[in-house]
């Protein structure tokens, strides 16, 4: 009876570990003003870069100042929540992002008075990002005493470049309505278009894999390439086939190849391993890294991941 | 004697008023029952509604009144809508894929029967009245009316997504 009761417990734990586990990786998402509204509105910040006038848009600016912005923001994280899919806030990461580096710049070991370690490629890496972009545009129409507003969605796959869900128009024009009104509405008569179209693009995800983009470099000291012959052919080619077969449905395209890189695009990985795990690009790279380095090619290399849908294999060392 | 007359009579009456009321009802039903209405958009409502214009055509202009509501939910589950005038954007149905009316069809028999629970997903916009260009006379025994209705569109959703008709965004994640 006992040992009944204990086979029951274990089986029920088994089936919730693996319901637990066999959850893909949510994306995450987040409102971000565009650049085009950045520059229409003024935040924008400007550096001369060697001659060229770059103009990049100053969010905490915008964030700090534009109060119609942090109302449809809100407005879109409120709806999104409503579905079960609350958004990453830009002004709250922004504000981490800051104190975290304030905190780091104070931080010393009590041992040995060191600081925290920081490559450039951290502080590079230190912007507030999201898996998908939601990328808002709007702009005022006036006809006469008439106005409209025209409201444009964009959810950008940060990885991919590629515009995965959108929802774009124009709103009824008004004479009396206020500009808050006017984009309350605009969001109210756009959210449901662009969670349409996220699903689609979510539903596509489950049926075909996710996409991501899986880079190889190789370091200047190494002393192979990617055309090195192996038993089974050229590097290049052997990882051509490595993906070929690990891919969902064979789907990949190989975008560039050279003798030092190689650029492979619309790579659609399963979303769970044979173990039923999520799985996302450094997960699923790390497979090929293993590959590489394993017999008969020894090859040592350095995986380097950007969010869930980008990777890249650097070989010829760590 | 003339008790008993009575008695029979009276008896008869509630007998037809019942059997009348239930004739009218089915013939309601019958005039309706392809779902054949038309939906248009009729601006944006507050947040998780839809406003909506259903025009139900009907012999009956009672009955075209009366099955409004009905092919309003419906027409949001199955039908969507194609957008157009006062800043209204087009809306896909709630459930896209056509075999699931068979496929749940004891759910939608029981949801949409009289007095069902799509009830609780609709109301009237308007007081009841219809405006004079929404009563249209289609054909020589054919009525067009249009009547302006509220949809409870987000908890229609999640009800749907509770009975898995429909996919939530968050779901498989």
């Amino acid at each position: 009876m006992k040992k009944i009761l204990q086979l029951g417990v274990s089986i029920t734990f088994l089936l919730i570990s693996v319901t637990v586990f066999s959850q893909a990786k949510k994306p995450t998402l987040m409102v971000v003003p565009s650049d085009v509204w950045c520059v229409k509105n003024g935040y924008i910040m400007t550096f001369n870069d060697q001659g060229t006038i770059v103009k990049i848009p100053d969010y905490k600016k915008a964030l700090q100042e534009n109060s119609e912005l942090l109302q449809v923001i809100s407005h879109i994280n409120g709806m999104m929540a409503e579905r079960g899919f609350p958004l990453k806030n830009m002004e709250s990461a922004i504000k981490t992002l800051n104190s975290n580096a304030a905190e780091d710049n104070l931080r010393t070991s009590k041992n040995s008075g060191a600081g925290i370690n920081e490559s450039p490629i951290d502080a590079f890496k230190k912007v507030a990002k999201a898996d998908i972009i939601i990328q808002l545009t709007w702009t005022v129409n006036k006809t006469g005493p008439k106005k409209s507003v025209t409201f444009n969605l964009q959810g950008l796959d940060s990885y991919t470049d590629k515009q995965v869900a959108t929802a774009v128009g124009t709103g009824a024009p008004s004479f009396s309505a206020e500009l808050p009104v006017l984009l309350s509405e605009a969001v109210l008569a756009h959210m449901d278009t662009f969670t349409e179209s996220l699903q689609t693009h979510f539903d596509d995800m489950f049926e075909n894999g996710r996409e991501i983009i899986v880079r190889i470099q190789t370091w200047d000291d190494w002393d192979g390439d990617l055309e090195t012959e192996y038993d089974d052919g050229e590097l290049g080619d052997i990882i051509e086939d490595w993906l070929a077969d690990n891919t969902v449905k064979g789907r990949f395209s190989t975008t560039d190849i050279t003798e030092s890189m190689a650029l492979f695009e619309q790579v659609r990985i399963p979303l769970y391993n044979e173990k039923n795990r999520a799985i996302d690009a450094r997960r699923y790279t790390r497979e090929l890294s293993k590959f590489l380095k394993s017999e008969p090619y020894n090859i040592p290399n350095k995986l380097v991941m950007k969010g869930l849908g980008r990777a890249t294999i650097i070989l010829g060392g760590k | 004697m003339k008790f008993k007359n009575i008695l029979i009579l009276a008896i008869l009456l509630v007998l037809g008023t019942n059997v009348n009321a239930q004739w009218k009802k089915n013939k309601a039903n019958e005039d309706t029952k392809i779902w054949r209405y038309d939906l248009e958009c009729e601006g944006i409502a507050k947040q998780g509604s839809k406003l909506v214009k259903v025009w139900s055509y009907s012999k009956n202009p009672k009955h075209a009144i009366s099955r409004g509501m009905k092919n309003a939910v419906h027409g949001i589950i199955f039908k969507g809508y194609a957008g157009g005038g006062q800043g209204c954007t087009p809306l896909k149905p709630l459930v896209k894929s056509v075999d699931k009316e068979e496929k749940f069809k004891a759910f939608f028999d029981a949801f949409f029967a009289d007095g069902g629970e799509y009830l609780k997903y609709v109301s009237a916009a308007t007081d009841g009245s219809i405006a004079p260009g929404d009563r249209l006379k289609v054909s020589r025994r054919e009525y067009k009316i249009g009547v302006i209705v509220n949809i409870q569109f987000d908890q229609l959703r999640k009800r749907l997504e509770s009975e898995g008709i429909s996919k939530g965004l968050a779901s498989g994640f």
